[in-house]
């Protein structure tokens, strides 16, 4: 494994780590006397925000090149959902007079259209446009088949009378 | 509308009748698929020969169950856009699927013939007690998915043809298991397809409907907002770290669904998952449009007066279908979300058939004859047993039904997910992890039912089980690290680094 790669996995594993104890600390803020307070909600969203990409992240690196060009897709990704949920926290509650957004109450549209939808044309057409060069290379297909055929080769040997 | 059962009675010749040939249909499919199971992988796996398409419309089918059409729109209509989060992270579950799952385990099916997901993690560890515990984990979960569904089949079928629930849960069990034991996942997944294409088109147009009786979003946003001031605030009326759980365990809980996990096992070439994530995004969001806008839509006619508050929100999608779609529409959701709760039980039959004939006797170093025999066997048993509990349990079901999938994500996403993608995992890691899921789950859920104790507002339970699983799985997995490269096998490697 490349030093690079071995670094970002190291970064990829250590973020849902710390995400996660971010969310169970969210968690066990609620179980306090005075009611959840204002920053485990903050808490909660850095940490899910922070779980996901870094999971997506070691799904999706190599061993021998990291995330090569994916690194701006997840990037974007991480922003989006950083910015959407920040914007949900920190814009105020304007309750009926909340202004609409593409036929939505403002925060309601950035939950729906910016976490909800918008992610699809990002992450889902990234994979796809770098599946032959990131995720599945021919080369590392074969290498796989070959292990097959010689793993079944050798199970049909022990099944031999 | 005279309420009937959880249901408004639904009966009506056309109704009556599309629901008839909608069940033809799978019938149909059925016979022609059992004629293609022949072995143990066909039963299973399908043999490993799915397009991608097949594979994406019937994952799609599979992975909404029959609460997108009536559950989830109630939910929104009971408790606002807070019930948003759990279908939020669809644009995302998909992806993080094929990233972190869907590849190594197709290899590893081809490598080593697997067909399970409790396969998937034996063969990572090189450890038959961690597939038993897997094994074990899915078999308490799809217990309560089966009897819920059960349940829920009984409820519809009842409102179509005025059968009676209990008649209700053994007719929907009787057309089910008749696929099911004939052409096992695979008349599934045809009949998946059948029933994904047209839930997909239905809710589409029952979405359009929405709109069109509402005036637009806005004209539903107007509606809403001066009646019920939080009802479209950004968590509904749910607290932030409420909404903010489902959409955690709804997001990373997905990777350790085995319906639709077991599922990558099945793509006939791996290179089609090129396309997968993007199809699979497209056809949920399709679907899920009548979650979202059948919730929110019948909330604006109540708002506005147009229609009385529902007795039950269950009621929401009946009560809009019935009074502004036409009937054949409403007909085709109504069968569709009986075909969606049969789809769904065929799918946990199957799991759990595997489990029986495959993994527990691998866990316990044995193996079963003939596999696809005992899986016809299984299958019979396990589904007369879920459809006993449905119609005896009462409130149980609920019970049951409640942690089905928290009990997936705690016990399986570290062991399987992490563990796919990271040679430092460990046996002692995974095995921790399942257990803790597995306890945490289990014993504050009966706590809570009992009354006994209940967390505060806004944790849930299956929240924080994964969170602890995938705490214990580090941790353990850290302590134990200097065993992690033996645990390894050259081929597993392989595939991992592949």
């Amino acid at each position: 494994m490349s030093v690079g790669s071995s670094a970002t996995k190291r970064l990829a594993l250590a973020t849902i780590v710390i995400s996660t104890l971010a969310i169970g600390a969210a968690y066990a803020s609620a179980f306090g006397r005075g009611g959840v307070p204002a920053w485990a909600g903050w808490m909660f969203a850095a940490g899910v925000t922070g779980a996901l990409v870094a999971t997506l992240a070691l799904g999706a690196m190599r061993r021998d090149r990291g995330l090569g060009r994916l690194v701006g897709p997840f990037a974007l990704m991480t922003a989006m959902l950083g910015a959407g949920f920040v914007a949900v926290f920190a814009l105020p509650d304007s309750g009926a007079a909340e202004p609409l957004l593409l036929g939505l109450p403002r925060r309601a549209a950035i939950v729906l259209y910016g976490i909800g939808l918008l992610p699809t044309l990002v992450l889902p057409v990234a994979y796809a446009l770098t599946f032959d060069d990131q995720t599945l290379r021919p080369e590392d297909l074969e290498r796989v088949l070959e292990t097959a055929r010689a793993a079944r080769a050798a199970r049909d040997d022990e099944a031999a009378p | 509308m005279k309420p009937h059962g959880m249901l408004p009675h639904l009966a009506s010749p056309t109704i009556v009748a599309v629901a008839l040939l909608y069940f033809a249909g799978v019938v149909a499919i059925s016979i022609w698929s059992a004629r293609r199971t022949r072995t143990a992988q066909d039963f299973f796996v399908a043999g490993h020969g799915i397009g991608l398409v097949a594979l994406t419309v019937a994952s799609v089918s599979t992975s909404v169950s029959g609460f997108a059409f009536i559950g989830g729109p109630g939910l929104v209509y009971s408790i606002g856009l807070g019930a948003i989060y759990i279908v939020l992270p669809a644009s995302l579950t998909n992806v993080l699927g094929a990233w972190v799952l869907a590849k190594r385990m197709r290899l590893l099916g081809e490598v080593r013939g697997l067909m399970t997901v409790p396969d998937a993690i034996g063969a990572r560890y090189r450890s038959r007690g961690a597939q038993g515990v897997a094994g074990v984990a899915i078999l308490i979960a799809i217990v309560g998915y089966m009897a819920t569904n059960c349940l829920a089949m009984g409820y519809v079928i009842d409102a179509i043809f005025g059968t009676g629930i209990g008649w209700g849960i053994w007719t929907g069990m009787g057309i089910t298991l008749a696929y099911s034991v004939a052409g096992g996942i695979l008349a599934g997944i045809y009949n998946d397809v059948f029933q994904g294409m047209l839930m997909a088109l239905a809710s589409a147009l029952v979405f359009g409907y929405v709109l069109s009786v509402n005036g637009g979003m806005s004209g539903i946003s107007h509606a809403i907002m001066p009646a019920f001031p939080k009802f479209l605030g950004p968590w509904g009326t749910m607290t932030p770290i409420a909404a903010l759980s489902f959409f955690f365990v709804f997001s990373m809980g997905s990777l350790g669904q085995p319906q639709g996990v077991h599922k990558y096992y099945m793509l006939k070439d791996p290179r089609q998952l090129k396309w997968y994530p993007l199809l699979k995004t497209v056809g949920l969001i399709l679907v899920l449009l009548l979650f979202f806008g059948v919730g929110v839509g019948v909330k604006a006619l109540v708002a506005s007066g147009r229609m009385a508050p529902l007795a039950s929100p269950d009621a929401a999608t009946p009560s809009f279908l019935l009074g502004f779609t036409p009937v054949v529409l409403a007909a085709l959701v109504f069968s569709g979300v009986a075909a969606a709760t049969m789809s769904a039980i065929n799918s946990f039959i199957n799991i759990g058939a595997a489990v029986v004939t495959h993994d527990i006797p691998v866990a316990l170093g044995r193996k079963v004859g003939n596999e696809l025999y005992w899986g016809r066997v299984s299958t019979l048993v396990i589904a007369v047993i879920a459809a006993f509990v449905a119609q005896y349990s009462g409130t149980m079901v609920a019970f049951l039904g409640v942690f089905g999938w928290g009990l997936f994500g705690s016990t399986l996403v570290p062991a399987l997910a992490f563990g796919l993608n990271w040679e430092g995992a460990t046996r002692q890691g995974a095995i921790g992890s399942m257990i803790t899921g597995l306890l945490v789950t289990l014993v504050f859920e009966t706590l809570a039912f009992f009354k006994v104790y209940s967390f505060p507002a806004g944790i849930a339970i299956s929240g924080l089980s994964l969170v602890l699983s995938i705490l214990v799985f580090f941790a353990a997995s850290w302590l134990t690290r200097a065993s992690a490269a033996g645990q390894l096998d050259a081929d597993v490697r392989i595939v991992m680094e592949s």
